[in-house]
């Protein structure tokens, strides 16, 4: 089918004062455009029906605007599906950004609306990747609080849920409670163990199904239709949409904390606490108790971190036997009490016991007698160093994440989510809790990072909200966050394949599975949409409807690059569409000015960028490339995880063509932004091209 | 190192008469801070607070700091928990008092309102057997006189002898008070005598400036002052009067200027306990909680003061029930004079003991 | 299952409320998300940076909005409250109020209006530290991106410039408040939190000195779009501090103000600290602290900020301020830990308010501490710091739950 493409050009917000919008029409003329038209201003009514009739009348179906920035206006400039849009941002990228009326700046203008025409040119709308065997049911992996809480607002919300337990029994950790904290105020009574309600609620929804005693034995497929292999003495087989892994935690192994004197009989950790009290009912307890917190937690030699839970559970601990046993002194030597928000108030309440007592304090020795335990306590808050003779000592030790590893996942990248630090399978992202790296797989409570019954239940009926809704993204052939809505997927051009299993290795998100020989097996359901695998591709097989190789290649070689006598050097500037374009939006809308022989090419992620662009540009006679990214390293702020970091990687890779290029490695350098720096996004361009100006011209520019 | 056991009893009697909850505290250490009087090193409250809370009550009894507090109550003001450290370090004093009595049963009885009517009983048993021994257990005839009721000799005698053997227990008290402010500042190394140090505290007990430092309300100052000085004046001229009384020139007209100065220093008594009194009953927030004790106390210097004067004009005025007047009267001096060391008067003793201590140890 | 058909209304378009919003949308729901201020992204917005990532909120929030605006299936009010909801769960009726809009949505954020204008209103955005003219546009990546103005401000018709000077016929001075009423199945409330107010604080002294601001103003002095553009300076003297304290706990713990823990205001002291550093190594801080509360795994900044040799953390918390002639500030506490009274001259005192739930003309249960109880009418549903003082990410956390809770 032909193209017909539309260009509007808007001449309002001082773009017109600023570029001569008649010369900048020619550019249109001269290219293959249907329509090119002028308003004063696009984003009134009259511009939208003015499009809006093009389109109806002249079958206009590649609209070009080329005005504002691409983040405004976008609830105006609604046109029919099979309309594909481009917007030109000739107002923060020129007009707002440059001298007005001057030749450069006019030249800009020109060549932004050039890549535009090209890249519509080279650009088909998506047509989305819809599976046919779309399953609606979700896995919730772990009967524990999380997984129960995950399954019961599954199966509230319309979907089937089948819920697996390793044990024979549901309710993971809750079982071993004597007591809970309680929730919300009166912080003064404990509650009781609500697991059985909880169990007896999930039974009585009818579409969930629970496997107890059983494992995964393989888990294949991508969302919309994960196979799951069961293991229940026999094999079962169950087809489900997403999962929900609710895994859990195991306690710190005691055995290394013998210098607290665990191995005495004396001493028990917090839940082998918990689990006495709650195997032998009624039991009256020793005289004197000590609870020592963060027992090998906060303590680089054990676990650096905090297990957020420890100091509330000692405290509901203190209570139970203060009530159980009215003649015991409860002893708490803490670091810091960490009762956070309203658990002050569970703290204050505990604090009203006449025979709980608490100081913080550094453990110095523990002694163990004949008939009880010394241990000696320095910097308290006493005011020298005390001993404490007890009769039982109780340990709060914190909580490791129970891995993923036993989900078995069929993935080319490994069985198991991906971990972050001291190996919680987490999100990286703060705004972004659920951010999985394995899509359609969430993971909630412990095994995501340290946390209380409260948040893990919070934290199950959030990651079972995405588990539902990337079913639902599934089956509009949609990507899930962060490109949520996103209906184009990468297409692969296996002839030309030569398994060299970059994209396999480098896809952030395991999309891509292998065959025996390394060839990708592709799921476009697991794909977010970043690009990586373009940008990793070095046979330049894999393209997305909408951003492709070609449509890349053909908006870099749309440009006009002067000759070198002409001194207008040109820096190709490749932007990160999340963080860097807005910050030069920003710089834009402040009135920051920055040179005007950039030209601007937004990516999706440093990481799509194909090494082919780079020789295209420097073989076109581009002087310098700017490629500008979200930060990478261990507080990444790439939304696709490693993207901006295999700019780095790969530029070794990039260096070499230079050099066979015989090109000065300056010509290609890579600028780290965080959104809000976009007061530095004029100086960082500035700069460039000053270097850039002192190398001198691009000797490709003659050829 | 210190070896803990806490004193739960003890905690519980803490809790008890300073009405404080006591355990809230979380060791902010906003009590030191907003405290005037708190030196820089190791200011109180706030660690009295957690050997309160731990029941260390060795730490608190016959320790210094509990009487440099003058009670202002911006500790508690300023508690974020809530605790009242003003109210327990009152508390602390008061079971101090007791701690240090000699007799203990002394102390127990002065300090706890069951035992109130035995505080009675013993001084009109003992005031009615020395009446009994003079032989004037009867209501006189004729004007008004009340020589003729308590002849001056015995009176006289049995009184300062009474006063002599409290001041005796006092001291006793206040001994084992010193040994155990000692026992706290292992390091005390006192230099020069204690009558030195006294001296160098003289200007406090003068001017009482450290009131002063104390932001919460002029009036607690004046208050003091003025029973402080009506007290020492009433002293005063209760000794001229036994001077008076031994060459025979008692009683004293109501012109002599003696008498005069008697009738003004108990006019200063009078609106100096008003003042107290007012304010604990009206100004709670400000002035803490108010124990048996400082009632017990407030409540005797009042009557001691109140019926002093009406006693003086039953004998002008000739009444009847003059004589009955009197011996309450002489109660009311029995609980203010005899009982001194074991009522919340005892706090003269103490409290200068203590700012001698810790003159002496050099604490500011 | 029985088929929502009505859309899920989410009040407040802070960081929660927008994300509830996408969650349900992206789910395939309808949903109407309305918000007080003429912006999103509530009080994060005004934030310099996150915890423990130092990262920018509004790298999220751009992410978020973009996810609003190319989804039909949000639909939003700015300037715009509650006014009355009745009905019940699947059937609620909510009429809602949106104050005038003198610059109507073909805005194209020009500026033309704000060059005009010749009055000026205090900066809410910085927290009226700045100003700008009463024709505004509220803060670089304000969304919706257009300018307003201010009514309390504006001389109206008597003034007219800016209609004079807006090409796009997008100013209404005479515009008049709209009532909507709207037909929902459940409700969120994301009403969020406010600072409580420091000058209540007396003993810290917060409303005598120009040099002593609460930690949410703090952001606004260090963000480099702030009151000082990348720049540290006090008001009293515009000077860039060598020594800054935290005060923590400031109305928080204390029954007198604030009983309860913000949960947030440790780790926002440590960030605050971390990022005077970055800017100004030189610089000294200390923070007094009573516990040092930062949970889970953000111990490792703690362990960062501790191994940094111009942090000091104080065991103890400010009992008094008082400044002094030369604008410094002395600041009291006890060393619990050496058991000593100390006096710290800082150039600049941050006092670490705390959180509390924002008042709402709705009718629902709160507790002792003012935040909205879990315990409502069926299908009303609280989330993040409306109902409990947390951190962003567990806001988060919390605001995608109650999405799947507003689905069922």
């Amino acid at each position: 089918m032909e193209k017909k493409i539309g260009v509007y050009i808007c001449s309002g917000c001082e773009i017109g004062k600023s570029i001569d919008i008649e010369k900048l029409s020619q550019i249109a003329s001269e290219q293959n455009v249907t329509i090119c038209k002028n308003h004063s201003s696009l984003c009134s009514i009259e511009g939208f029906d003015l499009i809006s009739s093009d389109i109806a009348n002249e079958n206009i179906d590649r609209v070009i605007i080329a005005a504002c920035s691409p983040r405004l206006k976008t609830e105006v400039f609604d046109f029919p599906e099979n309309v594909l849009l481009d917007r030109a941002n000739i107002r923060e990228q020129v007009a707002w950004s440059m001298e007005p009326n001057e030749e450069d700046t006019q030249m800009a203008a020109e060549d932004c609306l050039r890549m535009s025409i090209a890249k519509v040119a080279n650009t088909e709308i998506p047509n989305p990747f819809i599976a046919d065997n779309i399953s609606s049911d979700i896995l919730v992996v772990g009967g524990g609080i999380t997984g129960i809480t995950a399954a019961i607002d599954g199966a509230k919300a319309g979907y089937k849920v089948h819920i697996i337990e390793k044990e024979e029994k549901l309710g993971g950790w809750l079982n071993k409670l004597h007591k809970q904290i309680p929730y919300a105020a009166p912080y003064s009574e404990l509650i009781n163990p609500e697991i059985e309600d909880k169990i007896k609620e999930l039974e009585k929804l009818d579409n969930i199904q629970i496997h107890t005693s059983t494992t995964i034995k393989e888990i294949s497929g991508q969302p919309g239709h994960f196979e799951v292999q069961l293991l229940n003495g026999k094999e079962e087989k169950v087809i489900v949409g997403s999962i929900v892994t609710a895994t859990g935690w195991q306690a710190y192994d005691a055995n290394k904390l013998s210098y607290l004197g665990y191995g005495n009989p004396k001493v028990l950790t917090n839940v082998e606490f918990e689990e006495f009290v709650k195997n032998n009912p009624g039991k009256e307890f020793p005289k004197n108790i000590l609870f020592i917190q963060c027992a090998g937690s906060r303590d680089k030699g054990h676990l650096p971190y905090c297990s957020a839970f420890c100091c509330a559970t000692s405290l509901k601990q203190a209570k139970y036997i203060r009530d159980l046993s009215p003649e015991s002194n409860v002893f708490v030597v803490y670091k810091d009490i960490r009762t956070l928000g309203l658990y002050e108030e569970f703290y204050k309440e505990i604090q009203k016991d006449d025979q709980i007592f608490f100081t913080k304090g550094e453990i110095e020795k523990v002694i163990p007698e004949k008939n009880n335990i010394s241990v000696q306590v320095k910097d308290t808050l006493i005011g020298e160093d005390i001993s404490l003779s007890v009769d039982m000592l109780v340990l709060a030790t914190g909580m490791i994440p129970n891995g993923t590893e036993d989900l078995n996942l069929n993935y080319r990248l490994g069985k198991g989510l991906p971990e972050l630090k001291y190996n919680f399978s987490d999100s990286h992202f703060i705004c972004f809790p659920y951010e999985t790296r394995r899509t359609g797989i969430y993971a909630a409570g412990s095994l995501r990072e340290p946390m209380n019954i409260a948040s893990s239940k919070s934290d199950a009926s959030g990651a079972m909200l995405k588990a539902i809704q990337t079913i639902q993204a599934t089956k509009r052939g949609e990507a899930v966050h962060p490109r949520s809505g996103d209906k184009s997927y990468p297409d692969l051009f296996l002839d030309r394949c030569t398994d060299c299993k970059r994209c396999t290795e480098e896809c952030p998100f395991g999309s891509y599975d292998e065959n025996e020989k390394g060839t990708p097996l592709p799921n476009p359901n697991r794909c977010r949409r970043c690009g990586i695998c373009l940008g990793s591709c070095p046979e330049r097989v894999i393209n997305f409807a909408d951003y492709s190789i070609n449509s890349i290649s053909a908006m870099i070689k749309s440009v006009e690059v002067p000759d070198e006598f002409e001194e207008k050097p040109r820096i190709l500037v490749f932007v990160c569409e999340n963080d860097a374009y807005p910050a030069m939006d920003m710089a834009a809308q402040k009135g920051l000015k920055y040179s005007p022989f950039v030209r601007v090419i937004p990516v999706r992620c440093l990481g799509s960028i194909n090494k082919v662009w780079i020789s295209d540009a420097l073989s076109k006679g581009y002087d310098g490339i700017l490629q500008i990214g979200c930060k990478p390293g261990d507080d990444y702020q790439c939304h696709f995880i490693h993207g901006s970091e295999l700019t780095e990687t790969r530029g070794e890779n990039i260096q070499e063509t230079l050099e066979t290029m015989m090109l000065e490695p300056e010509r290609i350098k890579t600028e780290f932004v965080e959104i809000t720096d976009y007061d530095k996004i004029p100086k960082i361009i500035n700069d460039y091209v000053e270097d850039i100006e002192l190398i001198g011209p691009n000797p490709f520019k003659e050829l | 190192m210190i070896n803990i056991q806490p004193d739960i009893k003890f905690k519980k009697q803490l809790k008890e008469v300073s009405k404080s909850s006591l355990n809230e505290c979380m060791q902010c250490g906003t009590c030191s801070v907003v405290c005037s009087l708190a030196p820089e090193e190791k200011p109180f409250p706030r660690k009295e607070m957690i050997w309160a809370g731990w029941g260390m009550k060795d730490k608190l009894i016959g320790n210094t700091d509990i009487w440099l507090c003058h009670q202002c109550g911006d500790c508690s003001t300023y508690c974020p928990r809530g605790v009242k450290p003003a109210d327990v370090f009152s508390a602390v004093r008061e079971i101090s008092y007791q701690h240090y009595a000699k007799p203990k049963f002394l102390g127990k009885i002065l300090n706890n309102p069951k035992w109130l009517p035995i505080a009675i009983l013993i001084p009109i048993i003992i005031i009615s057997t020395i009446l009994y021994l003079a032989g004037t257990l009867q209501i006189p005839e004729g004007p008004v006189n009340y020589s003729k009721f308590f002849p001056h000799v015995w009176l006289n005698s049995s009184f300062t002898f009474l006063s002599f053997l409290t001041i005796a227990l006092g001291i006793a008290g206040l001994r084992n008070f010193w040994k155990d402010l000692r026992l706290q500042y292992p390091d005390f190394k006192p230099s020069g005598s204690f009558i030195k140090h006294l001296f160098s505290i003289r200007k406090e007990i003068i001017l009482h400036s450290n009131f002063s430092k104390c932001s919460n309300k002029k009036s607690r100052k004046i208050a003091h002052l003025l029973v402080f000085y009506g007290f020492i004046l009433l002293l005063f001229v209760t000794a001229f009067a036994i001077y008076a009384a031994i060459v025979h020139k008692y009683p004293l007209a109501i012109t002599n200027p003696f008498k005069i100065l008697g009738n003004v220093a108990a006019m200063m008594l009078l609106i100096g306990l008003g003042i107290m009194i007012m304010n604990r009953i009206f100004d709670r927030k400000d002035f803490g909680n108010s124990t048996y004790a400082d009632w017990l106390f407030l409540i005797s210097m009042f009557l001691l003061t109140i019926s002093g004067v009406v006693v003086q004009a039953a004998r002008f005025l000739d009444w009847g029930i003059a004589y009955h007047l009197y011996f309450f009267h002489l109660i009311c001096v029995w609980f203010i004079i005899i009982y001194l060391p074991y009522t919340k008067f005892g706090h003269l003793l103490y409290r200068v003991v203590a700012m001698v201590f810790a003159a002496s140890a050099g604490r500011k | 299952m029985n088929k929502t058909q009505k859309p899920v209304l989410i009040i407040g378009g802070g960081i929660s409320g927008v994300t509830t919003a996408v969650e349900i949308a992206e789910v395939g729901k309808e949903v109407i998300l309305i918000e007080k201020m003429p912006y999103f992204g509530g009080n994060v917005v005004k934030f310099n940076n996150y915890f423990p990532k130092l990262c920018p909120p509004t790298c999220g929030l751009e992410i978020n909005f973009r996810r609003i605006k190319q989804n039909p299936r949000i639909k939003y009010y700015t300037s715009t409250e509650v006014q009355e909801i009745s009905g019940e769960k699947g059937n609620f009726n909510v009429k809602i109020k949106t104050s005038p809009q003198y610059i109507k949505n073909n805005c194209t954020a020009c500026g033309k209006c704000a060059e005009i204008c010749p009055e000026e209103r205090p900066d809410e955005f910085n927290y009226g530290f700045t100003n700008t003219r009463a024709a505004y546009i509220p803060h670089e990546i304000a969304f919706p991106f257009k300018y307003h103005i201010d009514n309390e401000y504006c001389k109206k018709e008597s003034c007219n410039k800016c209609v004079d000077a807006c090409k796009y016929n997008a100013i209404d001075l005479s515009a008049k408040e709209k009532i909507t009423e709207l037909e929902v199945s459940s409700i969120v409330t994301a009403t969020g939190w406010e600072s409580y107010d420091a000058s209540k604080i007396e003993n810290l002294n917060y409303s005598d000195s120009k040099n002593i601001i609460t930690n949410v103003e703090f952001e606004r002095f260090i963000a480099s779009n702030g009151v000082n553009e990348n720049k540290l300076l006090r008001l009293s003297d515009n000077t860039e501090p060598k020594k800054v304290a935290f005060v923590q706990c400031a109305g928080s713990r204390d029954e007198n103000h604030l009983p309860y823990c913000s949960a947030v205001c440790c780790s926002a002291s440590l960030k605050h600290a971390l990022t005077i550093q970055e800017l100004y190594p030189k610089t000294e801080v200390k923070v007094f602290y009573i516990d040092m509360r930062v949970s889970g795994r953000n111990e490792d900044f703690l362990t960062e900020v501790q191994e940094n040799k111009n942090i000091e953390l104080v065991k103890g918390k400010v009992g008094k301020i008082i400044e002094a002639e030369n604008g410094n500030l002395i600041l009291e506490a006890e060393d619990i830990l050496s058991g000593k009274k100390i006096k710290y001259e800082a150039e600049i005192v941050v006092l670490a308010t705390g959180i509390v739930s924002s008042k709402t003309n709705l009718n629902l249960n709160r507790d002792q501490n003012q935040f909205i109880t879990d315990k409502q009418i069926e299908g009303i549903i609280p989330v993040a710091c409306s109902r409990k003082p947390m951190d962003v990410s567990s806001s988060v956390k919390d605001a995608t739950s109650a999405a799947v809770k507003a689905i069922q």
